[in-house]
């Protein structure tokens, strides 16, 4: 199988941020292959360089050298706005701290990457999938009237309403408590599934990492070896 | 299973489909409130208002002028004559146009016997007076009653000024020349008056028949008269009103006659309301510039609350353009919003004036809804409001989705894109063009731009240099300076906002200030030592002699001078007649209306030649004369051109002999044309004098001087300077506050700018303060180091503001308005301390408030 037939392609990913003394080399050498439909959690300790290496396969960083091949694009031929519109279509971004619009209804946070992208039933999707995460009856409330949990459901049917290839999500449960956090990585699965889309999960719950199809260590910036996947 | 997606066919945003969606995303986005945009709104609709006012109250001006223009000039055309009357062909050509109504003016003398003498402006109406309006009197008589001789006496109306200054009543009798004049009525309003310009003594309205009674009306004597032309009204038309102009001067070329029509009634008055309100719409532009420092800061202000609704936006697949459209669109509205404050405010002023003060106004106004003038407001509104949000929004575009994922160090602050500064250059140009275009005078809106565009660089500079300078200073080693010095020069430091607010606001102060000294100097202590005390107007020929003599036995001490005197019109410059040269606004006076001309064997006093030979004595060769030099040169005239003036109804040509030098603020006798002797000979003429005295005069003497020369010689006008002065400190004291009002919203714009530029540093010092409180510094500490810092900023930018204050105000005075400038810091050191200390003050209550929080409360959410 050749890289373009991965969901995500990573070759040999090198990238280093900040300038001059402050400069400081995150991704060494990274080559990395996720398969269409695999969920991959990636791990490592803080600094190790996850949430930078996320950030590259959703097209938020460029690498100083070396090749990111995303749903078969070559992300480097890209330029800024169409990497843009390339993410709103095929990437779907969780974030930790939800991220939400605050002076938008969680419908219209919702509707947001699909009008974004021109979709006339932009409204009629969003509801649909606010529906699809249980949250029919909050349609017009804003962020600041939504618990955690709900806020997050927001924020992971705004990531997967314009079908996305990929989800990426990074550390989704990091802000919430136990059973809320329990529900919101059901939910996230179950939506992978029936949508046979890849994820990417960056956390450092080991538990929560067992759940993917293959886990992914960081350390330093390089990839260790990985430890031997429990299918859930 | 490959989850490859169903490809939706995904379509690229089409323009008008976008346009929506970024309404629709904007109004969204506002739902947050205008939270941080009070100052933005306050700055924008400030300087709105004060264009769209000053700009609609000038076109209802300009309307109620050209509307009111038949009654202004008391009918459809006016021919006027000085010191001539018309003669039986004028007279049979105006008369075959249409009805003509005679109007004589003229200044006298009124003798109130024991109650002394005063000035008065004579205006003789004939029996159909006013063609056009009303006229109103207390008490209101017909013209039969009021005019008519009665019991040896004529009729007359009266400015109630000269009833006060002679404390006469209704009813009393006074003599003017020869005439005995019982005064009838007060004249509460007269239809034509600003045609007559501005007056030196109160009105006298009287009959032609009085005004042959005085006797004044001599050949030589300074009457006007206006002949007033109305038209049959089918044949009223405008181009009937031009096509009789062309007529009038094509037939009778030598009557030198100034002709007005009802389109273009005063357009003198005219043009300096044109003139003012460009003035005053500069200090406008001046307003909004200032305000604009409001809106960038808020803008930026904007953006750094919004960066993680940009990012996100960014990470749901809009472009960074897309994004900047999405905020500048939101701006906009908000500037649009303030905008339409100030137009609100624009548009009805005319109105609530007119409603609450236009009977108390001596000229026209017709209130207007000036679209035009109300277009070219919004469009400054929009320019400025884009010219400054461009740049802090421009910076949107980058805003890194990656700091969303992590917390990120204040990104140093980059350039724009090339797009955003091209669009900035383009908007900067367009509101300059702007600028230009609308102005009435180029070079003043030009300096204008210029002095902008500095002010703006080197108070950046000035910022950029204490920030340096800051950076370098060794570190003391108490904390409150060592504080303080960090504060002024660390990234994102308060230092450029404030120096910029600050330093306009101090700048505009110290412009006004000297401004403002400088005029009343002008008006009041620079009056020379040596200048006269008294001007004698039509001092018959015959009489002069007697006159001079008179006037040695009344004040021996005095020094008195005596000129010839007669009023003409330039006609031709050069061999070119005048409507066709196009002078510069500074002498362009030159060749409006009449001139005051003379002749002289030797150069006058106060003069010198500068360039070529003065006559000699007994020339008789063809006529020459005498030009002063800096007029000469604005009018493109060199020795040798030739001149033609008209005297009395005759033109008559000189060749230039040589140029003077004048010094014009002495206030002796001088003028702009001195001509050879030979070329008036025998030509009726008047003699102007004046009396000065080398100690000075007191008033008791100036009034026995007023009251023994208007018994002894009813025909001489004197006009005591002190009294003229008053006249002319009346109308610049007005101006001078409407100025001042106009500068006060300059000020007020930059006082909200410093405000907001503080309160933007607050929030942003909390954090810091907040930390250091934990750590243990009292409240009296930081608040030191504020102080500190505070002062310090406010002293550098003071002595910049002081520095471009001075020069700024010499440009004004010099350039603009051609007066000799005079530094006084006095005030304007006083000023701008005070601003220094307002806004440290402004400083330290914000810091105050903060200080006084508890930390725990803010730590929690940091």
């Amino acid at each position: 199988m050749g890289m373009q037939d991965k969901a995500i392609a990573l070759h040999d990913v090198d990238l280093s941020l900040g300038r001059g003394a402050a400069r400081v080399h995150i991704l060494k050498g990274i080559s990395l292959n996720v398969d269409r439909g695999e969920a991959v959690g990636l791990i490592g300790p803080s600094g190790s360089g996850k949430s930078t290496l996320l950030m590259t396969m959703a097209g938020l960083e460029r690498p100083d050298s070396g090749k990111v091949i995303v749903d078969g694009t070559d992300l480097a031929g890209l330029d800024e706005d169409a990497l843009a519109r390339f993410r709103g279509r095929r990437i779907g971004i969780v974030f930790q701290s939800f991220h939400l619009v605050p002076t938008m209804t969680a419908l219209e946070n919702v509707a947001l990457p699909l009008e974004l992208a021109g979709d006339d039933e932009a409204f009629e999707r969003a509801e649909a999938e606010l529906q699809a995460v249980g949250l029919g009856h909050r349609l017009h409330h804003y962020p600041a009237q939504l618990s955690g949990g709900e806020q997050q459901r927001v924020a992971i049917a705004r990531a997967i309403v314009p079908n996305p290839a990929i989800l990426v999500a990074d550390e989704p449960t990091g802000n919430l408590d136990e059973n809320t956090g329990g529900s919101i990585i059901d939910l996230l699965f179950a939506l992978k599934r029936d949508r046979g889309a890849t994820l990417v999960l960056v956390t450092h719950d080991l538990n929560l990492a067992r759940l993917c199809d293959r886990m992914v260590r960081l350390r330093s910036g390089q990839v260790e070896a990985a430890p031997a996947p429990t299918v859930a | 299973m490959h989850g490859s997606l169903p490809a939706t066919p995904q379509r690229r945003p089409g323009f008008a489909s976008r346009l929506p969606l970024l309404l629709r995303l904007a109004f969204r986005e506002l739902r947050g409130g205008l939270r941080g945009f009070g100052i933005f709104l306050a700055c924008i609709a400030l300087g709105v208002a004060a264009i769209a006012s000053v700009s609609s109250l000038s076109r209802s001006l300009t309307e109620g002028i050209s509307r009111e223009g038949r009654r202004i000039l008391g009918g459809d055309m006016a021919f006027s004559l000085l010191q001539r009357e018309a003669g039986a062909p004028e007279r049979a050509f105006l008369e075959s146009k249409g009805r003509v109504n005679v109007i004589a003016t003229m200044r006298a003398m009124a003798l109130a016997g024991e109650k002394g003498s005063g000035l008065v402006e004579m205006k003789a109406v004939d029996g159909g007076y006013p063609t056009v309006g009303m006229l109103e009197t207390d008490p209101q008589l017909p013209p039969a009653d009021l005019f008519a001789e009665r019991d040896g006496a004529f009729g007359a109306a009266v400015d109630p000024a000269l009833l006060a200054r002679l404390d006469l009543k209704v009813g009393d009798r006074v003599t003017v020349g020869a005439a005995n004049v019982e005064l009838r009525a007060r004249l509460v309003s007269e239809p034509d008056k600003i045609a007559d310009g501005i007056g030196f003594g109160p009105r006298l309205l009287l009959s032609q028949d009085t005004l042959k009674a005085t006797g004044l009306v001599q050949p030589g004597s300074l009457v006007r008269w206006t002949y007033r032309l109305t038209l049959p009204a089918e044949r009223s038309t405008e181009e009937a009103l031009t096509q009789i102009e062309a007529e009038a001067n094509r037939v009778l070329p030598e009557a030198g006659w100034n002709i007005r029509t009802r389109l273009n009634a005063d357009p003198r008055f005219a043009r300096n309301i044109e003139r003012f309100t460009q003035f005053l719409t500069l200090v406008g532009l001046t307003a909004l510039l200032v305000g604009g420092v409001g809106v960038a800061n808020a803008v930026r202000g904007f953006v750094d609350r919004k960066r993680a609704s940009i990012a996100t936006l960014k990470s749901l697949g809009a472009p960074g353009g897309q994004v900047v459209l999405l905020y500048l669109t939101q701006v906009m509205l908000i500037a649009l919003v303030g905008i339409g404050i100030g137009l609100a405010f624009g548009a009805v002023l005319p109105f609530v004036v007119t409603g609450l003060f236009g009977h108390l106004l001596p000229i026209p106004i017709q209130p207007t809804l000036a679209w035009s003038e109300l277009g070219i407001a919004l469009l400054y509104g929009v320019l400025t409001a884009l010219v400054f949000a461009l740049a802090p929004l421009g910076r949107a575009h980058d805003v890194p989705v990656s700091g969303l994922f992590r917390d990120q160090v204040d990104p140093e602050r980059r350039w724009p894109r090339k797009r955003y500064l091209a669009a900035l250059a383009l908007t900067v140009a367009a509101l300059v063009g702007l600028s230009l275009l609308a102005a009435y005078d180029r070079r003043i809106a030009l300096m204008f731009v210029g002095a902008a565009a500095g002010s703006f660089l080197l108070l950046r500079l000035v910022a950029l240099g204490i920030m340096a300078l800051a950076r370098r200073l060794p570190r003391p080693r108490r904390t409150a300076p060592r504080l303080a010095l960090a504060n002024i020069h660390r990234p994102g430091a308060l230092t450029p906002s404030l120096v910029l607010s600050l330093g306009l606001g101090i700048t505009l102060l110290v412009t006004l200030a000297l401004i403002d000294t400088n005029l009343t100097r002008q008006l009041t202590q620079s009056l020379p030592e040596r200048a006269p005390s008294f001007f004698f107007l039509d001092i018959p020929n015959q009489q002069a002699d007697s006159f001079e003599g008179f006037l040695k036995s009344q004040a021996s001490e005095a020094q008195i001078e005596r000129v010839p005197m007669m009023r003409g019109r330039l006609v031709t410059l050069g061999g070119r007649p005048v409507a066709e040269v196009k002078a510069p606004e500074d002498v362009s006076w030159v060749l409006e209306g009449d001139r005051g001309i003379t002749y002289a064997a030797k150069p006058p006093e106060g003069s010198k030649v500068v360039q070529g030979e003065w006559w000699p004595e007994g020339y008789r060769g063809r006529p020459l004369v005498s030009f002063d030099r800096k007029i000469a040169e604005g009018l493109g005239l060199k020795i040798g051109d030739e001149i033609t003036v008209n005297v009395l109804g005759r033109n008559i040509s000189a060749t230039i002999g040589n140029l003077r030098e004048v010094e014009w603020r002495s206030m002796g006798i001088n003028f702009v044309m001195v001509f050879s002797p030979n070329a008036f000979a025998g030509a009726p003429h008047t003699h102007l004098a004046t009396v000065t005295f080398p100690n000075g005069s007191d008033a008791a003497l100036d009034a026995r001087i007023l009251r023994s020369s208007a018994q002894a010689y009813p025909m001489v006008t004197s006009v005591r300077v002190k009294d003229a002065l008053e006249a002319v400190n009346d109308v610049v004291s007005q101006l001078v506050m409407a100025i001042r009002g106009a500068s006060s919203i300059a000020l007020i714009a930059s006082l909200l700018v410093l405000a907001g530029a503080l309160a933007a540093g607050h929030r942003a010092r909390l954090y810091d303060a907040v930390v250091l409180k934990t750590l243990g510094a009292t409240r009296a500490r930081l608040l030191s180091a504020y102080a500190l810092e505070y002062g310090l900023l406010g002293a550098a930018t003071a002595v910049f503001g002081l520095m471009a204050g001075t020069l700024a105000a010499y440009f004004i005075i010099t350039r603009v308005m051609n007066l000799s400038f005079t530094l006084d810091l006095s005030g304007a050191v006083l000023a701008s301390a005070l601003a220094v200390l307002v806004s440290v003050g402004l400083g330290l209550v914000g810091t105050w408030r903060i200080l006084s929080q508890k930390p725990a409360l803010y730590l929690r959410n940091l």
